[in-house]
């Protein structure tokens, strides 16, 4: 029997992942960053479905087993699950929305820290360094497919052309963190292809279902965001192709699309809540702002 | 007519029931932000001066935006007030005179939510009354001011001049959202959710069902525009209240014209001498209980955004979107209440009319002494003639006594669905009256509305009202009798 006990609670995600990403919005940037208000990739990061797009690109990733080693040995996951979420998603919003050099710098640090992160995966027996392209190929690929099937799904879906501009666009991020842009999928078609390539090394390890038990059903969140949270799993179960799944053992209620026009509310609701936290009304105005003033452009 | 006091004692009602709330609450964890819309459940809280300016504030946040924030297209509307968050907006709107137990993050939510909605553009707007009035405003109009003035809760306000010279207020819903809010309100699981922590869990049904059909009411304009016609019409030539007349060729849907009203904002006012407070909150009391026992309607919208104040106790009342109609015999149990407390003095007769309205299980093993102990207490304003102030501290010790864990009566009590938005305007006038700090003789004013007393004109604004009255029955005045 899977149990989260080993975690610490989750108590303050949405409080921590708000300030993250508050950070991560600046005020004043210095140029336009990596990819520009112009770009498909600030879309779909401001695309209502995101939060989905994050958890089931997470629940892709941990099927990786030497990615999910990787986090399981070395990062503070257990002891600070939330505040490594946090991390994560300030990362993305640095990225995506901070100028170059900010990006540069949280790319930077990332590095440094992958650079210490070696190891051996104890179920494949294989070792692993965080720092390995192939590995940091799969977080990313993942990510960029959870973007596009969750704005489909849950947000404003995006044509076939954004589509592949925002896999194009998001080559750049897999270069920040060490993967040669050669290798990155730049389609939509590439994409699912290297995803399919991949699937073989693919492993329903303990740590990939406990780490996903715990994301699925985060202990000591308050009641109601709990509630919510229940609705958003469904989406990210709910969305992820069969196998996946099927290696989790999942049996997610179909999205219907009654059940697509629930998750969407409960995501509203979750936004409402994430809107309340400090700057984080600004830190989106800033961006329409900036957005809208590219449009014009 | 009946009377004001009737309203009063509901308050004190659901304010019992929602002591099973509080209990039930208190299991939980504190909660964050969400569960903010269910606090609309909760009709105790504190009449705290605070709270009104809650979402008072709507158009003065808007003034902070700026316009190149504004919703250019109904994408922007349905990506701001889409996948529930009107609806949440909505209820925060209605929960908005209840602080009690409101968290700093739920507070926080429900403001921000407020202030992230920036008006539409001038395009968007304009289109809007396009499709509504088959052309753009500045043929519909002569004159049209492309800025919105205000904010309105699901829409916002323009001010223009009619062909024929007349200054108005055009009121221009938000497109799409009426659709969007309508789907939303579907979602009853997500309301039920939303409300259940602070509701009674018997009552959640019919709480939901309740506050579904008045928003859902609230976004078809026709029948504000109906409301406030009726309204100004039962009020006509009234000496101290004032409703704007509706124009009705430029009336529709998504929008709804009525004449344009100028005087001080609330803010302003509560500046103004005692006297001059004192006959405003008089005027204000008067309007909601006449409206309830003569119009038997109930304006579920009290919020201080909602007045124009002139001085002298002259006050214009705004926007009737959530207008609750009692039928006879709704209303019938609110009078028997107060007429067996508050004139008769016949306490058994009290509960029994608590019992049939619905308010107070049949047979609870309560003494008679003890349920009107516990009750009458909302009734105070009006049980004993005199002048008597109102402030905040006065209005929230009242209801903090029916928060009280300790209650023998909580377990025993509900609000029936009729009831439900009744609560608001109790809970919205006391706040108000109480941030007024208003004084009066309250049941001398009661008794001259009361159906079973007419009592005489007590003040010179009761005097001028008798002598409209008077004038009205002279004149056969439709609205004379009922204006329903």
């Amino acid at each position: 029997m899977v149990t989260a006990e080993a975690y610490a609670d989750a108590a303050g995600l949405v409080e921590r992942s708000a300030a993250a990403y508050v950070a991560g919005v600046p005020e004043s940037p210095a140029d336009a960053g990596m990819f520009g208000p112009a770009s498909v990739t600030w879309r779909v990061n401001t695309d209502p479905g995101r939060p989905i797009a994050g958890l089931r690109a997470l629940l892709l990733q941990a099927l990786h087993p030497l990615a999910m080693a990787g986090v399981d040995q070395h990062s503070n996951w257990r002891a600070d699950p939330v505040g490594r979420l946090a991390a994560t998603s300030g990362y993305l919003a640095t990225i995506c929305f901070g100028d170059r050099a900010a990006a540069q710098r949280a790319a930077a640090r990332v590095r440094r820290i992958h650079e210490h992160v070696t190891g051996t995966d104890t179920v494949t027996g294989r070792p692993y360094a965080a720092s390995d392209p192939a590995l940091l190929l799969w977080v990313h690929a993942t990510l960029v497919e959870s973007g596009i099937v969750a704005a489909g799904l849950f947000g404003t879906p995006l044509p076939p052309a954004d589509a592949d501009r925002y896999a194009s666009e998001m080559v750049a991020a897999a270069e920040l963190v060490g993967v040669p842009a050669a290798t990155v999928p730049a389609t939509v078609a590439a994409l699912a292809g290297y995803l399919a390539a991949t699937r073989p090394q693919l492993r329903r390890t303990p740590a990939a279902v406990q780490s996903m038990a715990y994301l699925l059903d985060p202990p000591g969140l308050d009641a109601d965001i709990a509630e919510i949270w229940a609705d958003v799993r469904d989406g990210a179960v709910g969305s992820l192709p069969g196998w996946a799944q099927e290696m989790y053992g999942y049996q997610a209620p179909p999205l219907t699309p009654a059940r697509q026009t629930e998750i969407r509310q409960a995501l509203g609701i979750l936004d409402a809540v994430f809107l309340g936290e400090p700057g984080v009304l600004e830190a989106r105005q800033r961006i329409t702002l900036r957005m809208r003033a590219a449009q014009r452009a | 007519m009946r009377k004001a006091i009737a309203g009063a004692a509901l308050a004190g009602a659901c304010a019992a029931a929602l002591v099973l709330a509080r209990r039930e609450r208190a299991r939980l964890r504190l909660r964050r932000g969400m569960a903010a819309a269910g606090l609309v459940a909760r009709g105790g809280a504190r009449y705290a001066g605070s709270a009104p300016r809650l979402f008072a504030a709507a158009g003065e946040h808007r003034e902070r935006l700026r316009n190149d924030l504004a919703m250019q297209t109904a994408e922007d509307v349905a990506l701001t007030l889409g996948a529930m968050k009107g609806v949440l907006m909505k209820l925060g709107q209605m929960a908005s005179y209840v602080d009690d137990g409101l968290s700093p993050a739920v507070r926080r939510t429900l403001s921000r939510l407020q202030d992230s909605v920036p008006p539409m553009s001038p395009d968007l707007a304009a289109g809007v009354i396009a499709e509504e009035l088959g052309m753009r405003p500045e043929r519909a109009f002569a004159r049209w001011d492309p800025e919105p003035v205000a904010a309105a809760s699901i829409g916002q306000v323009h001010r223009a001049m009619t062909h024929d010279g007349q200054a108005v207020a055009v009121k221009v819903q938000y497109p799409g959202i009426a659709e969007s809010m309508a789907a939303d309100l579907d979602n009853v699981a997500l309301l039920r959710r939303m409300l259940k922590v602070t509701a009674p869990s018997q009552d959640v049904n019919a709480l939901v069902t309740e506050l579904r059909d008045r928003i859902l009411e609230e976004l078809d304009y026709h029948r504000e525009a109906e409301n406030q016609e009726r309204m100004a019409a039962y009020y006509h030539g009234h000496p101290t209240i004032h409703v704007p007349r509706i124009v009705g060729g430029l009336s529709a849907r998504r929008v709804v014209t009525s004449e344009l009203s100028d005087g001080a904002r609330w803010a302003e006012m509560t500046t103004w001498s005692q006297q001059e407070r004192d006959l405003a909150a008089e005027t204000i009391y008067r309007f909601v209980f006449r409206s309830l026992y003569e119009a038997h309607a109930f304006n579920g919208d009290p919020h201080p955004g909602n007045y124009l104040f002139h001085g002298g106790g002259r006050v214009t009342f705004l926007d009737f979107g959530l207008v609750k109609h009692f039928t006879a015999a709704e209303l019938q149990p609110l009078i028997a209440m107060v007429r067996n407390l508050c004139v008769d003095n016949d306490p058994e007769a009290f509960r029994r009319a608590m019992e049939d309205a619905g308010f107070l299980v049949r047979g609870a093993p309560l003494s008679t002494d003890v349920v009107v102990d516990h009750l009458a207490v909302f009734y105070q304003t009006v049980r004993h003639p005199g002048r008597l102030t109102i402030t905040p501290d006065y209005a929230s010790a009242v209801v903090r006594r029916f928060f009280d864990l300790r209650s023998p009566v909580a377990a025993y009590v509900s609000v029936p669905r009729s009831y439900v938005i009744l609560q608001r305007i109790n809970l919205g006038l006391f706040a108000l009256l109480g941030e007024l700090g208003a004084t009066a003789d309250w049941r001398a004013i009661a008794e001259e509305i009361w159906p079973f007393v007419r009592g005489p004109a007590s003040t010179p604004i009761g005097e001028a009202e008798a002598a409209w009255r008077a004038a009205r029955r002279a004149t056969g005045h439709p609205g004379a009798a009922r204006a329903t």
